[in-house]
């Protein structure tokens, strides 16, 4: 296969389908686990706001019941990042990527402060948005090649990837979160929750990341 | 290769401490010895050191560790002569460092410093512009290729200077006091590094040390192709001075601006890359 992250270090089958772990994957994948593993050993910490108007200050506190949708809400997300980075299948990938964008949505969706909600809400219909160009790459590719796998579609025998499924590719995952859709997901990070909140940008760029090996795989 | 990473980290730092330096100079300043970024280093190491009441404790200590391992992973790969894609990755996640920084203290100085961070996600677009130019000419992303095929076409910066270009405005974007150093701007006191005090402010200096060596070293390797170590120190020292000049001569811009002109220019490297991939 075409070596663009790495030589392939091992592979990893569930039947037909293969995740399969490069020095780039790997890392991707790791950095997902990490920030998995900090949501779930973390508390949140206790943003600092200043009042306005007056010499004073107050600390912002979670919710248990916040807190735990929250954090189960992050630790999928982190599920789904690590799916995404290690999947040799073009349809799991775009699965895995849509399940982020709805858990991105959810982890800030419990916060009770209107310019949040507001931000999570607009999101949501991007992200909504964007898996039609997303499930139709796969289509487009399933329909033009036979085949999904991106291990026998880097494969130089392989029939090309049209150029219009690459480019619905990287348009879907823009949708679910990246420039210059972020504009709504910027306002989310007024949330507090540090380790929930961080895990948004972070499957945002591991996405945005993945996506781009892909696209140059294909 | 601990030495390697020792003397990465250190040299790393002394060239902050030139930029530091180079800047004052311009600006009729003294500024501080060269070496100050070393002492700062060393003295945040012995400070004393606890975790802010309001932190997330875990996350506060633990996105520390994580800013070390990423650039420490991203030298090795540079030594090695892995996949250039490895490199970008790094250089995207050090924004997801940032931005933990600054949000697991609770100050709302480290939060505007985070979420600024965020929000300047344009500024890897040159990055990704320069990796697929190169690719496009090269065949291939692995560093050892990379420098392989300049010792036999000679250097990619004649090949694709405006590739080099979105690669320098890269690194000028990772600077301190350069034009886009939004995140650590004075009215944020330090930005997102504000709470992070004591040895968790030493790791950080690491974190930067190693990220300027890395940087400096990946443009090296991949513009001007394999040097003589000598050399490629002093072309570190060359480059770093350059971006001194571009730091010192060029006032720091507002966020929006600073958004808008990263934006503006990702937008005409990625018609760069266009043209690259439509003209033969």
């Amino acid at each position: 296969m075409n070596e663009i992250g790495g030589v392939p270090l091992f592979f990893l089958e569930f039947g037909d389908i293969v995740a399969y772990f490069s020095p780039f994957t790997l890392t991707l994948f790791l950095l997902a686990l990490v920030f998995s593993v900090f949501v779930i050993v973390s508390r949140p910490e206790r943003q600092i706001d200043i009042a306005f108007g007056a010499d004073a200050f107050f600390a912002k506190e979670i919710s248990l019941p916040e807190l735990r949708f929250r954090r189960f809400m992050a630790i999928a997300c982190g599920l789904a990042c690590m799916g995404a980075m290690v999947t040799g299948d073009v349809f799991d990938f775009t699965l895995f990527v849509s399940l982020v964008g709805i858990c991105n949505v959810g982890i800030v969706a419990a916060v009770r402060t209107y310019h949040v909600q507001d931000a999570a809400y607009q999101y949501g219909l991007v992200a909504l948005a964007g898996t039609v160009p997303l499930f139709s790459a796969a289509a487009i590719v399933a329909a033009t090649t036979g085949t999904l796998s991106m291990l026998e579609l880097a494969s130089p025998a392989a029939p090309a990837v049209p150029l219009i499924a690459r480019a619905l590719l990287v348009l879907g995952v823009m949708g679910e979160g990246m420039a210059p859709f972020y504009a709504a997901k910027a306002e989310m990070f007024r949330a507090p929750g540090a380790p929930y909140v961080i895990m948004c940008s972070l499957s945002s760029l591991l996405i945005f990341l993945r996506v781009t090996e892909v696209v140059l795989l294909l | 290769m601990i030495g390697e990473l020792l003397f990465g980290t250190v040299f790393g730092l002394l060239l902050l401490g030139i930029h530091r330096k180079v800047i004052a100079r311009i600006q009729r300043r003294p500024g501080p010895p060269v070496w100050q970024e070393i002492l700062h280093m060393l003295k945040f190491s012995f400070k004393t050191t606890w975790v802010p009441a309001t932190a997330s404790a875990a996350l506060f200590v633990g996105v520390v560790l994580v800013a070390i391992g990423i650039w420490t992973a991203a030298l090795f790969v540079v030594l090695s002569g892995e996949s250039l894609l490895i490199i970008f990755a790094v250089y995207m996640l050090h924004k997801i460092v940032e931005h933990g920084f600054g949000l697991s203290s609770g100050s709302p100085y480290g939060k505007f410093g985070g979420v600024r961070s965020v929000i300047s996600a344009a500024s890897e677009i040159p990055l990704f512009v320069s990796v697929a130019a190169i690719g496009l000419f090269t065949r291939s992303l692995m560093i050892s290729d990379i420098v392989a095929y300049q010792e036999v076409h000679g250097p990619l910066l004649l090949t694709v200077p405006l590739a080099g270009l979105a690669m320098y405005l890269v690194v000028l974007s990772k600077m301190p006091f350069g034009p886009f150093s939004i995140v650590e701007s004075k009215e944020l006191v330090s930005g997102y590094k504000t709470e992070h005090f004591g040895v968790w402010r030493a790791g950080l200096e690491v974190c930067n040390g190693l990220k300027t060596y890395v940087l400096l070293t990946t443009f090296l390797l991949v513009f001007v192709g394999s040097l003589p170590f000598l050399l490629l120190l002093l072309g570190m020292v060359v480059l770093t001075v350059s971006l001194s000049f571009a730091c010192a001569l060029c006032p720091m811009l507002s966020p929006y601006d600073s958004v808008t002109v990263q934006t503006i220019i990702a937008g005409l490297m990625l018609a760069y890359v266009s043209i690259l991939v439509v003209m033969p």
